[in-house]
């Protein structure tokens, strides 16, 4: 048994896992399971993570419900979709992977306790879904996400795994070319602690909320994709933003695809069913990239109501069914909107909805710096390439939350044991990079500058995209990024200073900023979500690669790196 | 409109009030004035968030008095006349500041937890308690290889449980929990009733023993204002009179028609 001298502060652990959704939840479970320590690290309740807001689903080839001419589904099928829906980007390898592991993933779930929804005969209910030839979408009414985190998060306790709870991480450490901890500010105290580990994991989420218009959480800052870069990481495809088609207008929150799985349209203001015009075969069903286009350009063509929004209309359903199935979507509507679906259509609009593009990681979760890994949506493993599945998302969390968890354990027994000394100077680094946030006085203010970048994403790098604007954009990135070392906040005390989370949010926003602003200008085709007004075509000669960012003498310098390719070959996507 | 929030930070004597006024704008919810008075007034007014859509259970605060999510409670419905508390009266004896009902929407923090600052409450007493009930599933039997059957029906019973976010609103409008504070509360007994009644863990009366004592399913006076409280319909006090009947039911079983068998 090896005894640490621990300072109150200083941490040592083999595994540190940053983020406390579905990924770190899934993760921590497997190495606790493994007899492997670990720490999980949140800045908010784990509970309270953007997991916890999932409404459709979580893709499997169960076969439960039988596919049209009592078609069969399979794992292969899942494949397909899942690499037509990418517009090929995917890496095929991991595709496999994941498609082949879902079945048990959900079966797993049930067996640790997740209540699904179920069909008459007891089975696991499924639906359909965007883009997939099958019903194939497991849920749990709308309200699958609420479901499985409960689900892991009473494991998690009940293997009293140490969970450190709105711990906000403030930097990952290196010694030697390897990751060998973090720093994290205790929100509530705004003590800052140090952890020592043989591996980290980062599983941080999206970076939704450098938009203005964004369907996530308002915590979805991008921090594990900004400490990725800082540490000498790299970033994959950050230029591949969903943007999902159906925001409830104003508060944007999401209006799951599960309401058009069940049958729900959409309808411009002439009463139009618009979609067979886009996508004459899956309509409404089409995948999300289609779909949020296609209500763009009705708004853009005057076909949209006063307010850029259209119509996504239940009403047909009837009232039993969307009380049954949707009764998630209804509260909300009638919460937000003071609409009830079951009598008035829901006015919708596209926002940013998912980040495909992440750290830059192997089929094994590992990172180019040794000791760091990523799963879950902060990472790009590359299973949802340039356009994400509804049901996908879900499924990466949990299977790669388990697969890179037991790669960290393997690796485990050749990692050496970190010294503490290097984690020890990072912590005095924070502690006074903190107090010199705090004694700046004057000068700009935090809320302007991070509600400008968000604009300029929104307006800049949004569903439509253009070489010119696009560069516009960049500088506005770089003067806001000018003005923001000259921000002070007002609040100068350490314990539950928001404003100093907010500042250091800001301080990780940019360069995901950054890096989603290179990698869309470079790119000049159009693929997946990433559509340039400029280059409406794809182009796999030239772009069937990874966009690959990294810092170079503190600038974000963009390579690429070849897609894997396997039993799918690029062809046309149409639906 | 204006908003007036209850203000403490450590080494206060007590808590003071600062009114902030808000634009007012149709739908504008409680959790946006928070955040327009954070930006444009005073960054150091705490209050926790996320989700911002009343799925996650983080922003629960008392506003007008009434345990609520601040995210899906509007000002304008606020403002338009907050009719009678939803729930039976209690006694706040610490929170006596009168506001003016007609301009004013008053936020303070979740009574029943200690505050940390301002509209911040330490949810470590609720999650002590919400473990207490050991919330995790314990199958029936071994995992057979595929997923175990439920009819729809179990799984809508079910449903009435799983449901909870956790928020604690209940927590904080239950009487018995402002003058026990050994009571389990609401939440934390859904939650034990949720696995109760899972017809997958057949447990039989070892979860409903769980909670069998005094402080347990016993303590609740059925004031009922978990339930009008919940923004999720969860109803604790159906589950809290259930797992009485089964038990009283029990008792009777074991202790045959005398009434003092072996």
């Amino acid at each position: 048994m090896v005894v640490h001298r621990d300072q109150p502060s200083l941490h040592h652990v083999d595994v540190i896992i940053i983020g406390g959704g579905l990924t770190g939840l899934r993760a921590a479970l497997q190495l606790s399971r493994a007899g492997r320590s670990c720490a999980l690290l949140s800045k908010v309740h784990p509970l309270r993570s953007h997991s916890v807001a999932a409404q459709g689903g979580m893709n499997a080839s169960l076969g439960n419900v039988p596919g049209t001419e009592g078609a069969t589904d399979s794992w292969e099928r899942h494949a397909y979709d899942t690499v037509k829906g990418s517009d090929y980007l995917a890496d095929q390898n991991a595709v496999v992977r994941m498609c082949r592991e879902a079945p048990a993933t959900v079966i797993e779930l049930e067996h640790m306790g997740t209540v699904w929804s179920q069909l008459e005969d007891g089975k696991i209910a499924q639906r359909p879904f965007g883009g997939a030839g099958f019903p194939r979408t497991c849920y749990a009414a709308d309200r699958t996400g609420h479901n499985i985190l409960h689900t892991l998060y009473e494991q998690v306790t009940a293997e009293k795994i140490p969970v450190y709870e709105e711990f906000f991480v403030t930097s990952l450490v290196t010694a030697g070319g390897r990751c060998t901890g973090c720093t994290a500010l205790e929100i509530m105290t705004g003590t800052i602690h140090g952890f020592c580990a043989k591996a980290t994991l980062l599983a941080t989420g999206g970076f939704g909320r450098i938009f203005s218009r964004s369907t996530n959480a308002i915590i979805n800052t991008g921090d594990g994709q900004a400490l990725a870069l800082r540490a000498g990481a790299s970033l994959k495809d950050m230029e591949f933003v969903q943007f999902h088609p159906t925001s409830l207008l104003g508060s944007n929150i999401l209006i799951s695809e599960a309401a058009r799985g069940e049958g729900g349209v959409l309808v411009n203001k002439n009463g139009e069913r618009f979609m067979t015009r886009y996508a004459p075969r899956s309509a409404d069903l089409a995948p999300r990239d289609v779909v949020a286009r296609a209500i763009e350009n009705e708004i853009a063509a005057g076909r949209g109501f006063d307010g850029g929004y259209v119509h996504l209309d239940l009403r047909h359903i009837g009232e039993e069914r969307i009380r049954e199935r949707l009764p998630g979507i209804r509260l909300i509507a009638m919460d937000f909107a003071g609409v009830d679906p079951v009598t008035e259509p829901i006015p919708v609009q596209p926002a940013q909805h998912y980040s495909m593009g992440g750290i830059d990681v192997g089929i094994e979760g590992q990172s180019g710096i040794p000791g760091l890994y990523a799963a879950g949506e902060c990472a790009c493993i590359s299973v949802h390439g340039a356009n994400r599945l509804g049901g996908n998302s879900l499924l990466e969390t949990v299977v790669f939350g388990r697969l890179v968890a037991a790669s960290i354990i393997r690796a485990l027994p050749s990692e050496p044991v970190p010294a503490d000394g290097p984690v020890l100077s990072a912590v005095q680094e924070m502690e006074a990079k903190v107090s010199g946030i705090l004694g700046k006085s004057g000068g700009e203010q935090l809320f302007t500058v991070i509600d400008s970048l968000k604009e300029t994403m929104n307006t800049k790098f949004g569903i439509f995209r253009e070489g010119n604007s696009m560069e516009k954009g960049l500088a506005e990135i770089s003067a806001l990024r000018e003005r923001a070392g000259n921000i002070s906040i007002s609040d100068k005390n350490r314990a539950a200073n928001q404003a100093l989370v907010r500042y250091l949010e800001l301080e990780y926003m940019f360069p995901v900023a950054e890096a989603t602003a290179l990698g869309a200008i470079q790119r000049k085709e159009s693929r997946g979500s990433h559509t340039r007004t400029d280059y409406p075509a794809r182009d796999d000669d030239r772009f069937l690669f990874h966009t690959i960012t990294r810092n170079l003498n503190g600038k974000i310098a963009v390579s690429s790196a070849p897609v894997t390719l396997g039993m799918f070959t690029p062809e046309e996507r149409v639906y | 409109m204006m908003l007036k929030v209850f203000r403490f930070s450590p080494g206060m004597e007590k808590p003071r009030y600062d009114t902030f006024a808000i634009e007012p704008a149709p739908g504008k919810t409680v959790l946006a004035a928070l955040f327009e008075a954070q930006s444009r007034y005073d960054d150091s007014l705490a209050f926790r968030y996320s989700c911002r859509g009343a799925v996650c259970g983080t922003c629960a605060m008392l506003i007008n008095r009434v345990p609520r999510l601040a995210c899906r409670t509007r000002l304008g419905a606020l403002s338009a006349g907050d009719s009678d508390p939803p729930h039976s009266h209690y006694d706040l004896p610490h929170l006596t500041e009168p506001w003016d009902k007609k301009e004013e929407v008053l936020v303070e923090p979740l009574p029943n937890l200690p505050v940390i600052k301002d509209l911040i409450v330490d949810m470590d007493e609720f999650f002590t308690r919400y473990r207490s009930v050991e919330p995790v599933f314990r199958p029936g039997g071994p995992d057979p290889e595929k997923e175990r059957l439920m009819t729809p029906e179990a799984v809508r019973e079910l449903e009435r449980y799983t449901t909870c976010i956790l928020c604690a609103a209940c927590f904080a409008a239950c009487p018995v929990n402002g003058k026990n504070p050994r009571y389990t509360g609401p939440a934390a007994l859904a939650k034990l009733y949720r696995f109760h009644i899972d017809p997958r863990e057949q447990q039989g009366p070892a979860r409903l023993r769980t909670a069998d004592t005094p402080d347990g399913w016993w303590a609740c006076e059925f004031h009922t204002n978990c339930r009008r409280v919940c923004p999720k319909d969860v109803p604790p006090d159906k589950a809290i009179g259930h797992a009485r009947q089964e038990l009283k039911d029990l008792k009777k079983k074991e202790t045959g028609p005398g009434g003092d068998g072996a």
